[in-house]
């Protein structure tokens, strides 16, 4: 009851300097990657290599497979399947996990707190996943056998990336709004907007991952001449650098429109802890 | 420092907080109220986790909720346990402190000195799950004032210390608000008073009263005090109390029950003393509002105008 001094007199504290949300960002993904080094968590991700690999020589076991289905293949099982599985355990829990341990709190409570919370998870989220894919995809190759496995390895890293921040950056949505919910909310939303609207061939599938990363696929390998003419409809014809480009737009707003939703959610004391 | 006008927090059809006014200038101040009267909704609400669904909060003059400015200057301390259990606090207070925006060097140096305040320097490489609550709590409180922030805010911060770290850690707090701000939320009385705090009461979300602990005890003390006595006589004893006039409320519930309302509870324990010397039998006799809920529920009398 005696002074009451401004925002900006006598503080020792000023606003966050620039780049103050990088170092914290920065701070929560090493953090988070901390968390994820657990031996349960090490075990997932192992089963988690290992399976487009096991998959691949089963396969081919049966029959030898011709060098463009085992990349119709490794596509489909490892930017696809594996990607959206690590993604969905890794970036769903990213309010979910801080509210059940009881530290959604303390990370709310610091300046830029929530926004770094979802930009660090989502780079840890994009790195552990895309380090777990890439050594499935080093394992799948080596057993697939394929002629010319390096520019292989190097597309498919390239495919693995865009999946991992494209899909890491769309479950970051059903993370905050639904966090309670969020496994259930992204496996619908993987479903409804990567796989169902992904396919139809209209205006809505260009806001997908998937048309790009296909569309990718088909550019890099050159088969664009070779695809019958009904699957057109499946791929985008751009050149790459626009299906990059697109890919990044679309990361762009989805994080920010998961940042501005994230920075105005209010959990009541019940809820947290 | 801190100004709340008409706020109300709604969760829902649920009330968090209502109607609440308060201004409170830098110092000490204590947050009394039982569980669930809506101490942390309150404190939600000035550490800008909350926003207040009427009405305004300021802190140091602006907004807290989403403000970065405000938020660093602000340590909050909250009540719930600690559930990170495989990091060491000296791993959990550092992250803290670069979420604060310290560079990681001098992100350990400040979680290093405060942990070394709250006494936890030699656990401080343990991991926090084989740490007991008392510790994990100073882990926590180090995570608090790690950033040296204007107004640290202690939501039940004393909850599961032993009474060793129970005064060490309220004098480490006392010293912290010589020269800053404190809010510490309790529902326990001594806690608070322990900190030379200034009070606001809250129950029921609803700010009831508000002052020095002296004024808050005098608020309390200008209230009747009720006493449950059991007796043999409980006429004949409400008899003799109403005789001297130091009954403010009287009932008499089933044979051996009488419950006295008095602002002369000396006045009263003499004429009781004087009955049982003349033969009267008094088995039991229990002020029954010196417990927090009696003094609560008196303030919620007064701050509803009921004066006896």
């Amino acid at each position: 009851m005696t002074d009451d001094h401004s925002a900006t007199a006598g503080s020792r504290h000023g606003p966050p300097l620039p780049g103050h949300w990088l170092r914290t960002a920065a701070a929560v993904m090493s953090f988070q990657l901390d968390r994820l080094l657990t031996k349960p968590r090490l075990a997932m991700a192992l089963i988690g290599a290992i399976f487009p690999a096991a998959v691949m020589f089963a396969v081919i076991r049966t029959a030898p497979l011709e060098r463009n289905m085992a990349v119709v293949m490794i596509y489909a099982l490892i930017p696809e399947a594996l990607c959206v599985l690590g993604l969905l355990v890794t970036m769903c829990p990213v309010v979910a996990d801080e509210l059940e341990r009881g530290t959604w709190i303390h990370v709310a409570v610091r300046p830029g707190g929530r926004r770094s919370l979802l930009l660090g998870t989502f780079a840890a989220a994009v790195i552990w996943t895309g380090s777990v894919a890439f050594a499935g995809l080093l394992l799948t190759l080596l057993i697939a056998q394929v002629t010319q496995p390096l520019p292989l390895a190097v597309m498919f890293l390239g495919l693995i990336m865009l999946s991992c921040i494209g899909r890491a950056a769309l479950f970051t949505l059903p993370a905050v709004i639904l966090p309670k919910r969020a496994l259930i909310a992204s496996v619908g939303v993987a479903f409804v907007v990567e796989y169902l609207a992904g396919f139809l061939p209209a205006v809505v599938n260009q806001l997908t991952v998937s048309l790009r990363l296909r569309s990718l696929l088909v550019e890099w390998m050159a088969w664009r001449r070779e695809l019958p003419i009904e699957m057109t409809l499946f791929v985008d014809d751009n050149p790459a650098v626009v299906q990059v480009v697109a890919v990044f737009i679309l990361v762009g707003v989805l994080l920010a429109v998961a940042s501005f939703i994230l920075n105005r959610r209010q959990f009541p004391p019940s809820v947290e802890g | 420092m801190l100004a709340l006008q008409h706020v109300t927090k709604l969760y829902g059809s649920v009330i968090g907080v209502n109607d609440v006014s308060v201004e409170l200038g830098q110092g000490a101040h204590g947050l009394l109220g039982p569980n669930g009267a809506g101490k942390t909704t309150l404190l939600g609400l000035i550490t800008g986790q909350l926003r207040p669904t009427i009405g305004t909060v300021r802190v140091f003059g602006e907004r807290p909720f989403g403000n970065p400015a405000i938020l660093a200057r602000i340590g909050y301390c909250p009540a719930a346990d600690l559930t990170e259990r495989r990091a060491t606090p000296q791993e959990w207070v550092t992250y803290l402190m670069r979420l604060s925006g310290f560079q990681p060097a001098a992100a350990r140096q400040r979680a290093d000195q405060a942990l070394d305040e709250v006494g936890l320097t030699e656990a401080s490489r343990r991991p926090l799950s084989t740490l007991s609550k008392g510790m994990r709590q100073r882990a926590k409180l180090a995570g608090a004032f790690a950033h040296e922030p204007d107004l640290l805010v202690l939501d039940e911060p004393f909850d599961g210390l032993d009474p060793v770290a129970r005064h060490d850690l309220v004098n480490l707090v006392r010293h912290w608000a010589r020269d800053r701000s404190l809010l510490v939320a309790s529902h326990l009385l001594h806690e608070v008073e322990a900190l030379q705090a200034d009070l606001a009461v809250i129950l029921g979300g609803r700010l009831v009263a508000s002052g020095s602990a002296a004024e808050i005890r005098g608020l309390i003390d200008a209230l009747p005090s009720e006493i449950h006595f059991r007796t043999d006589a409980p006429t004949e004893l409400a008899e003799r109390a109403c005789r001297a006039g130091v009954v403010e409320t009287l009932r008499i519930k089933g044979g051996d029950s009488l419950i006295i309302g008095t602002r002369q509870a000396d006045r009263l324990a003499a004429i009781v003393a004087e009955a049982v010397q003349n033969g009267i039998t008094v088995r039991e006799v229990i002020a029954a509002d010196r417990t927090l809920e009696g003094i609560f529920g008196r303030l919620v009398q007064l701050h509803r105008g009921i004066e006896a």
